[in-house]
Parts: C-alpha cells; sequence; structure tokens
C-alpha cells in the first residue's frame, strides 16, 4: 500500500478541481426533493395545468413519511445511480486509454493503493451525495408531510451507504477490468438489471436500499435484512479484490 | 396573474430553485475557467441555461474535456 | 564501468507479428545510446518492454536496482495538477520522502527551464514546455536508467535546441537510451548506436566504429578550378566531379606518398585532401536499404 496518501491527494485534487465533490451532492438534493414536493403540490399542479373536466377530482393516496422517502430513493436509484456510473466508469479505463496511467504505472507503485485510492475519493463523493439527497427528501418531507423517527431513518441511511459502496466497487472493477465502453454497459447490467431479481428476494444485495426503507415501516424481516447487508459487503469486497487484481492485469494496455 | 404568483408558496419552493441556481452556476463558472469542451462552449452555455436540472448534469458528465 | 541495462533474447510478437526480434544489448552506466531506425521499426516497442509496461514474449531484461526514468513520445499528463504538483507527485511515487520531493521538484523544474510556471496548471501548456515537464518527472528522481521515446522529434528546432542541451547535461550522471529518427540528434549525442530495423538489430557499435564500418575508401582532392582537377586526373586514376577528384585507395592505412608526389611535382594547387566520411544519414540508408 506505498504511496497511499499520495495516491489519495491525487485523487482528491481531481474530484475537487472538476466539481465533483459539489455538483453531484447538488443533484441528489434535488432528487430528495422532487418527490416530497410535487407529490405534496400534485392537485395544484393538476388544476395549473388545467383542462380538468368539470367536477373532476381523483382521490391522491394518503402518504406517510416513509412513502416520500422511498420515492427519493427510488431517484438515487435511477438518476443518482446513472450520475455516479457515467461520472466515474472512466476513473481507470480512460486512464489508460488517454495515456495519463503511463507516467503513473511506469514507476513501482501498489495497485492496491491506486485502486483503494480511487474507491475510498469516490465513496466519499457518494457519501456527501446521500447525506444531501437524504437530507432534502428528509427537510421536505418533515415540513409537507410529518416526522422520521431518527434512529430508524439513520439506519435507513447508513443502509443505503452501504448499498452504494457495492456501487462503486463495481463501477471501479468494471473499469479495471474492460475499456470505458464495455465497462459502462457491465456495470449498468450488474447495478440496473439485477434490480430485477428483488422481486423474487429479499436477501440480495439490490434488496438493501428499499430494506432500509422498511426499517423505518418496521415492516423488516431481519434475518433477511442481515442477509442482504452481509451480501452486499462480500460482494463490495470481493468486487474490490478483483478489480485491483485486473488493474495489475490490464497494466500493458495504457497508451505509450 | 398576480394572484396565482401570490398563491405559490414561496418559502418552500425556494430551496429548490437556489439549489437549480447553485448548481447553474457552478457549471457556468467551470465552463468559463475550462480551456477546451466537447463542443461549442456557446452551445454549452444554452444547455445549462435552458435544459433545467439535466443542462448542468450533461454538461458536467459529457462537456467537460479533460486533457 | 558497471552495466546497467543487460538485454538477452528480447521478443514481441503480436498475434503472428513478430515486432521486435531477439535483441541483445548492454548498456553502461553514464552512456548515452541512440535507438535509431525508421517508423515501424519496433523502436516503441522495445523502450516500453524495458519500462516493464509490456511483457515481452521471450527474454530477458536485467537493470541495476532503482526506479527507471521514462518519457513517452507523447507524454500525457493531467490539466488540472500544476507542474510543480505533478512532478512533486512522481518524485513521491519513486519512493522521495516527503521532506525533498518538493524541493527536488522545483530544482528539477528549474534545469528544464519550466522555474517561471511551476504553478501553472498543466492545461495551459504548450508542446515543448510539456515535453520538458515530461522530462523533468523522468528525471526527477535521480534515476540509473533513463528512457526517452523520441524526446525531441515533435519540437520546432529551439525547443530542440533546448531540450538537446538539457539531455547532454544529464548524460554525466545517468545512462540514457534514446530512440530517434532524427539523425543530426545521434550524432551529437551518443556514446552506441542501436539500428533497428523490421524489429531487428542490424547494427551496432559506437559512431565512430559504425562509421569505420560503412566508410569508403575514397579521397577527395579538390583543386580551384576543373581544368585543374581534370588535368589532374589524367595524371593519377580518379573521377573528377567539378573542381574535385575521387580517387579510391583500398588500403585501411594507405601510403599516400604517391599522391602527393604526384601533387608536388606537377605543382598542382590544391584546395583540400579530406578522406570521404559516411555521414550518420548516409549510414542510416545503407543498413535501411540492405535487405
Amino acid at each position: 500500500m506505498r504511496g497511499l496518501p499520495i495516491l489519495l491527494q491525487k485523487e482528491f485534487r481531481e474530484a475537487w478541481r472538476s466539481w465533483k465533490f459539489l455538483w453531484i451532492p447538488l443533484v441528489f438534493a434535488i432528487l430528495g426533493m422532487s418527490d416530497p414536493l410535487t407529490n405534496y403540490y400534485m392537485m395544484d399542479i393538476l388544476h395549473a395545468v388545467g383542462n380538468l373536466p368539470e367536477g373532476f377530482d381523483i382521490q391522491l393516496p394518503e402518504f406517510v413519511p416513509a412513502d416520500l422517502l422511498q420515492a427519493s430513493i427510488g431517484q438515487f436509484q435511477m438518476i443518482g445511480l446513472l450520475v455516479l456510473l457515467a461520472s466515474f466508469i472512466g476513473s481507470i479505463s480512460k486512464e489508460r486509454a488517454n495515456g495519463t496511467a503511463t507516467l503513473l504505472y511506469v514507476r513501482s507503485i501498489s495497485f492496491s493503493a491506486y485502486f483503494i485510492s480511487k474507491f475510498l475519493v469516490i465513496s466519499a463523493i457518494g457519501f456527501v451525495s446521500a447525506v444531501a439527497g437524504f437530507a432534502a427528501s428528509v427537510y421536505y418531507t418533515t415540513v409537507l408531510y410529518g416526522n422520521f423517527e431518527i434512529g430508524t431513518l439513520l439506519a435507513c441511511f447508513v443502509t443505503y451507504f452501504i448499498w452504494l459502496l457495492l456501487v462503486i466497487a463495481v463501477i471501479l472493477m468494471m473499469s479495471a477490468t474492460f475499456n470505458t465502453m464495455i465497462a459502462a454497459t457491465g456495470a449498468f447490467i450488474v447495478i440496473f438489471i439485477g434490480q430485477f431479481l428483488t422481486i423474487l428476494w429479499d436477501f440480495l444485495p439490490w434488496s438493501l436500499p428499499s430494506n432500509g426503507v422498511l426499517l423505518i415501516r418496521d415492516m423488516m424481516y431481519m434475518q433477511d435484512y442481515w442477509w442482504s447487508m452481509f451480501m452486499t459487503v462480500m460482494f463490495t469486497i470481493i468486487s474490490i479484490a478483483i478489480g485491483i487484481v485486473m488493474m495489475k492485469k490490464n497494466t500493458s494496455m495504457v497508451k505509450i | 396573474m398576480m394572484e396565482e404568483l401570490a398563491k405559490i408558496p414561496w418559502a418552500v419552493i425556494a430551496p429548490l430553485i437556489v439549489v437549480q441556481l447553485v448548481l447553474m452556476i457552478v457549471a457556468l463558472i467551470d465552463l468559463r475557467r475550462i480551456h477546451t469542451t466537447n463542443g461549442p462552449k456557446i452551445l454549452w452555455v444554452l444547455i445549462i441555461l435552458f435544459a433545467n436540472l439535466l443542462g448542468p448534469i450533461l454538461y458536467f458528465i459529457i462537456g467537460r474535456k479533460q486533457s | 564501468m558497471t552495466i546497467v541495462l543487460e538485454v538477452k533474447g528480447l521478443t514481441k510478437q503480436f498475434a503472428d507479428k513478430v515486432v521486435v526480434h531477439p535483441l541483445e544489448f548492454t548498456l553502461k552506466s553514464n552512456t548515452s545510446t541512440a535507438l535509431i531506425g525508421p517508423n515501424g521499426a519496433g523502436k516503441t516497442t522495445t523502450l516500453s518492454m524495458l519500462t516493464g509496461l509490456l511483457k515481452p514474449t521471450a527474454g530477458a531484461i536485467q537493470i541495476a536496482k532503482g526506479d527507471i526514468g521514462f518519457l513517452p513520445q507523447y507524454p500525457q499528463f493531467y490539466p488540472w495538477l500544476s507542474a510543480l504538483e505533478f512532478t512533486e507527485m512522481a518524485a513521491k511515487l519513486s519512493g522521495l520522502p516527503t521532506k525533498t520531493a518538493k524541493l527536488e521538484a522545483q530544482k528539477t523544474l528549474e534545469f528544464v527551464g519550466l522555474g517561471d510556471v511551476l504553478h501553472k496548471k498543466i492545461a495551459t501548456f504548450s508542446g515543448g514546455m510539456k515535453q520538458r515537464l515530461g522530462i523533468s518527472q523522468a528525471i526527477v528522481h535521480k534515476p540509473k536508467l533513463l528512457l526517452l521515446d523520441e524526446p525531441v522529434s515533435a519540437l520546432d528546432p529551439i525547443g530542440r535546441r533546448e531540450v538537446m542541451n538539457v539531455l547532454k547535461d544529464l548524460q554525466q550522471e545517468t545512462t540514457i537510451l534514446y530512440s530517434t529518427h532524427i539523425l543530426n540528434d545521434a550524432e551529437e549525442m551518443t556514446d552506441q548506436l542501436l539500428f533497428l530495423r523490421d524489429g531487428q538489430l542490424v547494427e551496432q557499435g559506437t559512431l565512430s566504429e559504425v562509421r569505420q564500418r560503412f566508410d569508403e575508401p575514397n579521397y577527395i582532392v579538390e583543386f580551384y578550378s576543373a581544368k585543374e582537377a581534370q588535368l589532374f586526373a589524367s595524371h593519377f586514376i580518379g573521377e573528377v566531379r567539378g573542381c574535385s577528384v575521387y580517387i579510391t585507395i583500398q588500403d585501411e592505412r594507405p601510403n599516400m606518398n604517391e599522391l602527393f608526389e604526384c601533387l608536388n611535382n606537377n605543382s598542382f594547387q590544391v584546395r583540400k585532401v579530406e578522406r570521404q566520411t559516411a555521414s550518420l544519414e548516409e549510414i542510416f540508408m545503407k543498413v535501411v536499404d540492405r535487405a
């Protein structure tokens, strides 16, 4: 792990100077605000857009705070993850393809340190983004609908952040293994298509985000919860391990 | 019209507007500082200003040119 | 003199195309060696294998311990770092302690002529500045072996002059192997020449050794007028070209008495007498053509 602090500094500088620490959390914040707001003002919006037939009235379901947080997490799961995927899928593969990695790989650097430094910095961005997204959603939900219980809310947040760690590990592993195009396709399949498996089972990593919400609703079957948590952590560690091995193996893919 | 505007709960949606504005301004500042973009800069100004939330996102993901 | 690099049977094959045939050579410490060859001869592939970035198909590379320094033909940098930040990072990654890294980076940048732009972002750099930054990252940790791929080919004459001067200063303290297809550079700064053609080492040795091998046994006697040259040719076997007469003497160290007697006896007015030496460019053409 020689050189970790130096590589961390490099990754941090890149993320900071390309505004990633700012713009990605802002996007998550907007995503978090949108569902509580639009749902609350749905009737007004429908009336404003107009052309509703006389006497037309739809009965909107009564929402509890957990419903809105769940909707916000749904936004993070679609647009949020797409933003993370698009922003970081080239982290390793693009550096190889454009030749910037050459001057680093030619030194006897530790690939573990290099991979981990990227993982840590992106995870930090993921953390700030999750905080921003949750804070925005919870703020509007509290103002417009009602309060959360702080304990389960925090548990839900931590659960979601751990899921994000897996997403980031998968993105980096794909980037270490393939060129950017194939990596993007691969990561997309694993992260998004895998979510269909949650229809069948509750104990897979893809169930973790919704399992977090079930904690708030106090409807989680805890054995499934811990299984999904355990598998997520395992998959994350495995992804990181494969990523480091492949990054080293693909040294000769650098443009010289 | 004025009546309609007055009915909008500004106190509630102000944070959303502020965050959107900050995102837009950050994108514009970066666009001004950056050396080259993928595609003409003026096009990105328009996208950032008028494509709402998507504009700044698109700019940061595909507009910025590194190296 | 210690040996810094020893290459034995180094081979590279892509699919079924052999790009580098078994290469054998050694580099002694504090010498500079030019790797010469036309485009596509396998120069970059050879250097890439020496850096460790490309795995050889077969063969052994032995490098005296210590990090190497490498400058690719088109070095690519992170545009969001400053020259100092990048060089300092390179120094630290090559094992320089944090305390000295910054100082060394600063000294090196001043040495390559980037002292005024230490804190400028690399995004704003010109091609020549990037090339010099590339050299600074390659030498900042004082490597025993410096590998440079076409270090000056992309530069204009002024930039080329500056970079050549930097390299010449480095010659005293490090072993340099550089590829080039610009022969003036090689002629100017080289202890050893390696000619590569179609991935094969077709000629090697010091500049004077190679020259001797390709020297033609031609002497040129130049007169002040063409008439005099023709007159001389009637006394001595040779080929007249303008004011000069080309004489072939096969001995390696010929006795010139006959020639000078002839000149003396007939009171010719001679402008100069010289042995024709092949320029590196002529040697290069011969090596390339010699199929």
